[in-house]
């Protein structure tokens, strides 16, 4: 029995890809969302059949397959501009956030002057407001990239500056002893303690940054996965519109996992332990 | 002109005193409440070599007084000279070390050590050898590359005295580094202390609350206390180094001990009334 105990513990310790087979309980936070998300799907798929569901309303799984499978060429044309439109304005949002943070945390008198104002203008629902950068510049790519990282440089903004505000304060005192210039301080202390609060904000921002992008070619887009959505919807295409979303997400999920990867790796390397 | 007074008096003094302090006061005005005397005249001198213990119950501003001798914080009144000259902040001759070991987590036990090098813009590679040495002499032998979440807490304090001692200061300011050990830990670091006193002999400020300790360590012990929070007793420990801790069972270190407490309690009572 001990020994029982024992080995399995020895098991959970085996990192992955280790010889032996992994556990189920190991495979269970795997296990488990597979399994909700195909039990839904084999739910949607007998609704449809069972209640003869209209295509037009609601295709079935199955269908949906086909048709990704019919218009997967178009999708992925569709799908680049989409996707360069999103990296480029979560990498803005994301330095334009960060930037923003430090002339917060270092200087009292702008970040009295900007921050109230910074939280109240998040006040203003963002979509509403997709119309007017229209009008400003026009409907190109980067009309949309700056409505994009408008929408999402929030959130960076507020964690990295909660990061470097959290910075430990008695190793910035020891910089100090040290006669270490600000920038040192920054550099050797700040900056590395905030990376992983600025690593959450930019997770929320690169979301974001999609669903701007997609607001942004849903008003102006000749081109992009928010464009084909619209364009099959007005051909009733509903099959084609779940066909894009699911391309929508595999590249979301794409894009958030990159991210979330180089947290994983940052938070190995500077979290506190 | 009290100033010009004590500039004319001090030369003759400065080439055998190594930290003067000279009728300093600290006064926080917290807001609107009344102002808080935190250190109220306060005067003495350390000689070239000397360790002095500065004792006193928490809050009553010993702290203050080092980060002040430090020039991490500015006097009210009076002045700080180290090495006759005043202090107007921060110095790198200065060394501080602090009650918790703010070691940065990501960095390894040695590049800690060297973190002041690199602050200070010296050549790394030439500290390298001296960095080890005192590693190795703080028993921390084979952890050079090990990171702070590997290394218990007084291992942790043992690195940061190696940081503090790495860049060779003349004066080492210590703010009760072992306040945050356990009582077994603390008389092994207080043995240690003692020991490395014997090879780098630096004149040593040393805030503390443990009156054992100051009297284990030091050349002279300072009694602070609040109310007014300023200097009672200025006592010479007459024990000759090289120190072994076995003199804490000895009745003159024992009768110290008691004339310390007693002297603490005196005049704390006497504030209070």
């Amino acid at each position: 029995m001990t020994v029982e105990t024992a080995q399995s513990r020895a098991l959970d310790l085996v990192p992955f890809g280790a010889a032996q087979f992994p556990s189920l309980r190991q495979l269970r936070p795997v296990l488990l969302p597979v399994a909700t998300a195909g039990t839904v799907l084999l739910l949607w798929q007998a609704v449809c059949l069972v209640f003869r569901i209209p295509h037009v309303i609601l295709p079935a799984p199955t269908e949906i397959a086909g048709e990704l499978w019919r218009i997967l060429p178009t999708l992925l044309k569709e799908a680049i501009p989409t996707t360069l439109d999103s990296v480029a304005s979560f990498c803005l949002a994301s330095g334009l956030g960060v930037g923003l943070a430090i002339v917060l945390t270092y200087s009292p008198l702008l970040r009295d002057t900007l921050y109230p104002n910074l939280v109240a203008f998040q006040l203003v629902p963002k979509v509403a407001l997709a119309p007017l950068f229209v009008v400003w510049l026009g409907i190109t790519s980067e009309s949309r990239i700056a409505f994009s990282t408008f929408a999402s440089f929030f959130p960076v903004v507020i964690s990295a500056a909660v990061g470097f505000e959290g910075a430990d304060a008695s190793t910035l005192r020891l910089c100090r002893s040290l006669t270490a210039t600000d920038w040192q301080s920054f550099r050797l202390v700040r900056f590395p303690f905030a990376l992983p609060a600025i690593f959450s904000g930019m997770k929320i921002a690169m979301t974001m940054s999609v669903i701007g992008v997609i607001i942004g070619e849903f008003i102006s887009a000749k081109a992009g996965l928010g464009f084909y959505i619209l364009y099959a919807s007005s051909r009733m295409e509903t099959a084609a519109i779940f066909a894009a979303l699911f391309v929508l997400c595999m590249i979301g999920a794409a894009l958030y996992g990159a991210v979330a990867l180089a947290e994983r790796h940052v938070r190995r390397h500077y979290g506190r332990r | 002109m009290p100033d010009s007074f004590v500039q004319n008096r001090v030369p003759a003094a400065a080439t055998t005193q190594c930290v003067e302090v000279i009728e300093v006061s600290k006064i926080y005005h917290g807001g609107t409440q009344n102002a808080v005397e935190a250190v109220s005249s306060v005067n003495f001198s350390v000689p070239h070599g000397q360790f002095v213990a500065i004792l006193g119950p928490s809050g009553c501003g010993k702290s203050t007084l080092l980060m002040m001798v430090g020039g991490l914080e500015a006097v009210t009144t009076g002045r700080i000279e180290v090495d006759g000259s005043p202090m107007a902040g921060p110095r790198t001759s200065i060394g501080i070390m602090f009650q918790d070991s703010t070691l940065l987590p990501w960095k390894s036990a040695l590049d800690n050590v060297l973190f002041p090098i690199k602050v200070l813009k010296r050549p790394v590679q030439e500290y390298h050898d001296n960095a080890h040495a005192l590693l190795d002499r703080v028993g921390l032998y084979g952890f050079a590359q090990k990171k702070p979440h590997e290394l218990s807490g007084g291992m942790r304090q043992r690195v940061s005295i190696c940081r503090a001692l790495v860049y060779e200061p003349n004066v080492l300011l210590m703010d009760e580094p072992f306040s945050a050990l356990d009582a077994i830990t603390r008389d092994e670091m207080n043995g240690l202390l003692l020991d490395l006193w014997q090879q780098y002999t630096k004149t040593a400020l040393f805030v503390t609350h443990s009156i054992r300790e100051a009297v284990m360590l030091a050349d002279r012990v300072l009694v602070m206390t609040q109310r007014p929070a300023t200097i009672v007793e200025d006592l010479t420990i007459p024990f000759a180094r090289p120190r072994e801790m076995s003199i804490g069972e000895s009745r003159e270190f024992n009768e110290i001990c008691g004339h310390l407490r007693e002297r603490i309690e005196h005049s704390h009572f006497e504030g209070r009334r």
